[in-house]
């Protein structure tokens, strides 16, 4: 039996620094920041007051204002952006078989804010008045639910919460659901959004940077929190074939591993068995890859080991590798969907997004990380890498389609 | 190609019963897990009993150390999943830990260390919560401690769907095995007790004793009383592994993966479709994947959880799918012994329908008494039955609209 291939067809992206892949990609490449001063909650007792929260978005503008207050603001940011895939992927809905559309979102927080409002009634006023509206809207599988029930799909369903890998996770199944026969068309990606619990949960453990998040600087002080969504929309390749549709890029595989060590601190032999395990089951040679979206945190530690586990899988070879989370900070479980949004573009455009605020060189992350400014070079294949807490590694592979001579955008 | 999915271990933590012998005997004998709650303070709560696993000491399971960091739901797990892989005979070294993976169910596994968290922040000052405990808010640290205890390092995933997330997880499972990413998965489910979410269900009303606060809350799945659920807490882990796989270790085989279904119901916000046609999606679909048609189905492991319209829909459907057959088969739901436990439910009705298929005893529908007209299948009640059965459908329907059916069935190589 052959396996199906399958490809990407519709990017959507929420993000601090623009909604919608155009906008997002052209500051992306122009390496502006998407991070502030926060003012979603009161920083005014913590350490650290900066964050990539998003300030420009109008759920109303994807929703029924009806709508918008049955639902907290991942999954707002889900529909958006899966709007935006849709839209972009020219699919019309309406002429596929509903069942076969499945919907897998990764997050880390959930709706967290409206687990933060319950808990803010529930210190001021007492537990009895905690409002049932809010209760309602908390349940982490309710993201994937809105989405589908906005777009009326019928097919499997999940919501994965793998922490800061989520979104590689929900991809990676989508891209198994398509090779079991089980979806025809996967809306697939991650959607966080700003939380107090973890703007805090960093902060205390000395994680988070000040005002700039510096992966694979010198002297990087950590992360920075952000919040966004990104969806793919991914189908056979022989579906996007027969509608002529544009091809971001085919899936080759992914790979996932867990080091099985500790909740908090990367394992650079688990990451670069991961990165290793993916190369070997696409076959894909360390030569062949020319960009690596890294993980990139901006902590010590994350950067550390996994400059060191490329450098373990990669050799003396320079690959590139740029870490966006420098201008959004750490989108949580969006982050790693952003990034495979990113790993796409750069595909098509040729283009690889720079890592910002780099301005000292780390002799224990000496790699080529495309420091400050983005880099004209032609992609062809791209690894998302994407870590979460408790050692979950997960590696995502992209390759330039060649089908695309005919078809213009 | 074509890859066989057997269960080779069995771990249960439960109202019922802690290890899976102790959770069938209980099961069979008609005993039901709900008791006052003493987790929290339920003083100004008019529902105060609660599937409370009150014996549970993980320490005697899990041994005396590093313990101290974990929150219930966490330990839980890692007792459910200890007993399944004792239960496996299955000792992870660097030969299989490659091929080895974790897929868990739960969806609010975390919500206490959550609000918790969030709670001191907020009372305590944000400069003052303990970072220790942060790990512990992420909705994936049950399942990543499982890797971090047993080392297990293949993958590890979390899957958070509701009331379906158990059988979800098992999908998942799989899959992976199908698709030749792994020989063996440990397979979770886990929800606690906690008085977070305890009052999300409070508070919605979902809970029996709420509406009519003259009768004690009751737990009576397809019975004409039934007015919502009991909460209850509790963890599952099934051993999963490639058939081939587990032919050559000589490891014990309880049953065989023989198909799973899910399928999304779009139904109004937060209300079962009264067509049901998610679940009647989910039963068909796992049927074809099983290469099986309804009647050669022994028994229906039920959703159904003592709310009105839940349990009303599901046998509508059972109706519709089954025919006239469905008068014939037994429809069972463990839930009016165990409550509902959400995330946990499904792995608990896959265990119990384990037990009906190797000990060849059909555990009852208990608290069975007033007969509702709409309602009207063989569901088993009361009394345990002895009865051969080979073929199980176990049925898990969330209200948030994902519904999941799996088919398990006596193991033949």
């Amino acid at each position: 039996m052959n396996k199906r291939r399958v490809v990407v067809t519709g990017l959507g992206v929420i993000s601090s620094i623009g909604t919608g892949k155009k906008i997002f990609w052209d500051n992306l490449i122009l390496g502006k920041s998407g991070i502030s001063k926060v003012d979603a909650f009161d920083t005014s007792r913590h350490f650290n007051h900066y964050g990539g929260q998003i300030r420009d978005f109008e759920p109303s503008n994807f929703l029924e204002k009806k709508k918008v207050k049955l639902m907290g603001r991942a999954s707002h940011f889900a529909i958006a952006a899966t709007k935006l895939a849709i839209k972009d992927s020219d699919l019309s809905f309406a002429r596929l078989n509903p069942k076969k559309i499945s919907v897998l979102i990764g997050t880390t927080g959930g709706e967290a804010q409206e687990i933060e409002k319950m808990d803010a009634t529930w210190v001021e006023k007492g537990k009895d008045a905690v409002d049932r509206w809010s209760i309602i809207q908390y349940p982490v599988s309710n993201i994937s639910s809105n989405v589908a029930m906005e777009l009326k799909v019928k097919g499997v369903n999940r919501v994965f919460t793998t922490a800061c890998a989520a979104g590689n996770y929900a991809i990676g199944y989508g891209f198994d659901l398509i090779q079991l026969g089980k979806a025809d068309t996967v809306i697939a990606g991650g959607s966080d959004a700003f939380s107090y619990i973890s703007f805090t949960g960093f902060s205390q453990l000395s994680a988070m940077a000040q005002e700039e998040c510096q992966p694979f600087d010198k002297n990087r002080k950590g992360m920075l929190v952000g919040e966004g969504s990104a969806i793919l929309i991914l189908e056979t390749l022989e579906s996007a074939l027969s509608r002529n549709a544009f091809i971001y890029a085919e899936i080759l595989g992914y790979g996932l591993s867990c080091d099985a060590t500790h909740m908090t601190n990367p394992s650079v032999d688990g990451i670069a068995k991961c990165i290793q395990n993916v190369l070997a089951k696409t076959g894909i040679s360390a030569e062949g890859v020319d960009y690596i979206s890294a993980h990139g945190t901006g902590t010590k530690n994350n950067d550390k080991s996994e400059c060191a586990a490329i450098k373990k899988v990669f050799g003396e070879k320079k690959v590139a590798v740029s870490s966006i989370k420098s201008m959004l900070g750490h989108c949580m479980g969006a982050a790693s969907a952003i990034e495979a949004a990113s790993c796409c573009l750069a595909i098509v455009n040729s283009v690889i997004p720079p890592t910002i605020n780099y301005k000292a060189p780390d002799p224990e992350c000496d790699i080529d990380c495309v420091p400050n400014k983005a880099r004209k070079q032609k992609v062809n294949i791209v690894l998302n890498n994407a870590f979460a807490f408790g050692g979950n590694n997960s590696c995502l592979v992209f390759k330039r389609p060649n089908f695309n001579d005919k078809i213009q955008r | 190609m074509g890859k066989r999915v057997v269960i080779t271990g069995i771990g249960v933590v439960s109202p019922i019963g802690i290890g899976k012998n102790e959770f069938w005997k209980n099961l069979f004998a008609g005993q039901s897990g709900f008791r006052d709650i003493t987790l929290f303070d339920t003083k100004d709560l008019k529902v105060k009993i609660a599937g409370e696993i009150t014996n549970f000491n993980p320490k005697a399971i899990l041994g005396e150390k590093g313990l101290l960091d974990l929150d219930r739901a966490t330990l839980l797990l890692l007792s459910a999943t200890k007993l399944a892989l004792e239960d496996a005979g299955l000792k992870i070294d660097e030969s299989n830990t490659y091929r080895t993976g974790v897929s868990v169910g739960t969806t609010f596994g975390s919500l206490h260390s959550i609000s918790k968290f969030d709670r001191e922040s907020l009372t305590e000052g944000p400069r003052y919560v303990n970072p220790i405990i942060f790990p512990n808010t992420v909705a994936n640290s049950p399942a990543s401690r499982i890797s971090i205890k047993f080392q297990i390092k293949g993958f590890n995933s979390t899957i958070s769907t509701g009331m379906s997330a158990a059988l979800d997880a098992i999908d998942y499972a799989n899959d992976f095995i199908c698709l030749d990413k792994a020989d063996t998965i440990v397979a979770g489910a886990v929800e606690d007790l906690s008085m977070q979410t305890f009052l999300g269900f409070y508070k919605l009303n979902y809970l029996s004793g709420l509406k009519n606060t003259s009768a004690a809350p009751l737990s009576c799945p397809f019975d004409n009383r039934r007015n919502g659920i009991i909460f209850s807490e509790g963890a599952t882990t099934l051993i999963l592994q490639d058939e081939e796989y587990a032919k050559k270790t000589g490891t014990v085989v309880y049953a065989e993966i023989l198909g799973i279904g899910s399928c999304f119901d779009p139904a109004k916000f937060y209300k079962y479709n009264p067509k049901g046609y998610g679940m009647k999606k989910a039963m068909k679909k796992a049927l074809k994947a099983a290469g099986l048609f309804p009647k050669d189905i022994d028994c229906v492991f039920a959703n159904a959880n003592s709310t009105k319209d839940a349990d009303y829909i599901e046998t509508k459907v059972i109706k519709d799918l089954f025919d006239e057959y469905a008068y014939k088969i037994h429809v069972i739901a463990v839930k009016s012994a165990l409550g509902e436990s959400f995330s946990v439910s499904g792995g608990f009705a896959t265990i119990a329908a384990l037990g009906a298929l190797t000990k060849g005893i059909l555990p009852p529908t208990i608290n069975y008494k007033e007969k509702d007209k709409n309602c009207d299948l063989e569901y088993m009640p009361n009394k345990a039955r002895n009865k051969e059965v080979s073929k199980i459908m176990i049925n898990s329907f969330g209200p948030n609209g994902v519904c999941t059916s799996l088919i398990i069935g006596r193991y033949k190589s």
